[in-house]
């Protein structure tokens, strides 16, 4: 049942029934971001969709909106989306530069004396690194040596701080942190497969915004990373998302995984 | 993260009763500012809606409740992310659960059995319009759905409680995608104008 491509616009009503997925999706998002007209249509569709929804309105199971207060009692909000030019990925670092407006709360946070447990993390993750690294054109062995060593400098900072954290939709993610070195390093087991359109994104969540931290390579063997996630700053969290391949420049969909650092 | 008793948060018992449109999109910008007593009166009011769709494209009762309080939870977290000038408060809302219930039904392995409940899909959809007698609001939206074509109500059925793609759709009704884009559109604002919600202007 394949056709000829068609019309992006005619394309409206599925996506605003949800009803587009992977490179249809990812398309018609493209063709968005730059129709004005689309964005309202969609919009005023979601109206009339909403309706369709709200008249399937059920009488909610004992408790729901209890525990759903107790879990917001735990749940940080995020802030505002701000429209701020001159911070734009990838320029994170010159604009960390500029960055006096953010609140910044110390780094504090129980820093794990277990200086034992990231050596032992750092044994693991440079093994599986160095055994990518072997495997990898020459031209690109610079550039893994050097990422290797950014994550070398996480792990083994004086400072290496290490938080474990289930993931909403499957899996534990694993980051060993240091405020002294400005960076992260993320890696995790048993995360879900995706369809080859979409990918994990990983995001610094500051008082001022998100930021895209880091595309998060296909796990191999149930095991992803180690990945490397620099400028990081007072103030900030790492959020887990699921993206279109290739990436966002915010996250566009919920957060799966979110650490304060 | 605050969801305290703020003097400036109000009682939240009568608002909860009749909240619509304008003042639920004040009392979510309430609860973007992290006023607890506002983001119990959105739950309030929004839980039933937001409870009753994903039930109706999850279906398993269990897994639907967990996808409801994951909605329930991320109109608090994103509430800053609201604005009222896309759109109504509730529009967002659904947009929100209706993703997430999708999302569920997608990620599941469970595509045969999927396929199979597509195939009596008219009863579902007939729960659905059955249990939507009870308000003139579900009268309309019934009505508005006899108005259009066949074809036009069963690729947004399908989608929308069945929670299938544009492909799925178009497979299942045996027509080309082209075509079922065009219905779905169609017969979106078809419904739109007759509910009289959300003009583009």
């Amino acid at each position: 049942m394949r056709t000829r491509r068609p019309e992006p616009h005619t394309l409206a009503g599925a996506y605003a029934l949800d009803a587009l997925t992977g490179a249809d999706r990812t398309r018609f998002e493209r063709h968005l971001a730059r129709c004005e007209q689309c964005a309202r249509e969609i919009a005023s569709l979601r109206e009339a969709t909403a309706r369709l929804g709200a008249a399937a309105a059920a009488e909610p199971p004992a408790g729901l909106t209890e525990r759903a207060l107790a879990a917001a009692a735990r749940t940080r909000q995020l802030p505002p989306v701000t429209r701020d030019p001159a911070r734009r990925w990838p320029g994170r670092h010159a604009a960390a530069a500029g960055a006096a407006g953010r609140a910044v709360r110390p780094l504090r946070r129980a820093w794990m004396p277990r200086l034992a447990l990231a050596v032992a993390v750092a044994a693991v993750v440079l093994a599986g690194f160095l055994g990518l690294a072997a495997r990898s054109a020459q031209h690109q062995l610079q550039q893994d040596q050097s990422r290797s060593h950014g994550i070398a400098a996480v792990l083994t900072a004086r400072d290496a701080h290490m938080l474990t954290a289930p993931v909403r939709t499957g899996g534990t993610a694993t980051v060993v942190m240091s405020g002294r070195e400005h960076a992260l390093v993320f890696a995790a087991a048993g995360l879900r497969a995706l369809p080859s359109s979409r990918c994990y994104e990983l995001w610094l969540m500051g008082p001022a915004g998100d930021e895209p931290a880091a595309m998060v390579p296909t796990p191999r063997q149930g095991m992803t990373g180690p990945v490397l996630a620099s400028g990081l700053r007072a103030g900030d969290r790492l959020g887990l998302t699921v993206e279109p391949a290739g990436g966002s420049r915010r996250p566009t969909s919920p957060v799966i995984l979110q650490l304060a650092l | 993260m605050r969801l305290d008793d703020s003097p400036r948060s109000g009682r939240p018992g009568r608002a909860a009763g009749n909240t619509r449109g304008t003042e639920l999109s004040a009392l979510l910008g309430r609860a973007a500012r992290g006023d607890g007593d506002a983001f119990e009166a959105v739950c309030r009011h929004i839980a039933p809606p937001v409870f009753g769709m994903v039930r109706s494209v999850v279906r398993d009762l269990s897994q639907s409740e967990e996808v409801a309080q994951e909605v329930l939870v991320e109109v608090w977290q994103s509430a800053s992310r609201f604005d009222r000038s896309r759109g109504s408060a509730m529009a967002w809302v659904m947009t929100i659960a209706h993703r997430r219930a999708v999302d569920r039904v997608r990620s599941e392995h469970r595509l045969a059995e999927r396929e199979l409940r597509a195939a009596s899909f008219a009863v579902a959809y007939d729960d659905v319009v059955e249990e939507a007698e009870a308000s003139l609001d579900r009268e309309r939206v019934r009505r508005c759905l006899r108005s259009l074509t066949e074809l036009q109500r069963e690729a947004i059925t399908l989608a929308y409680y069945g929670g299938h793609t544009h492909r799925q759709v178009a497979e299942l009704l045996g027509v080309a995608i082209g075509t079922v884009s065009t219905r779905m559109r169609d017969g979106l604002i078809r419904l739109r104008d007759c509910m009289g919600v959300g003009r583009e202007d």
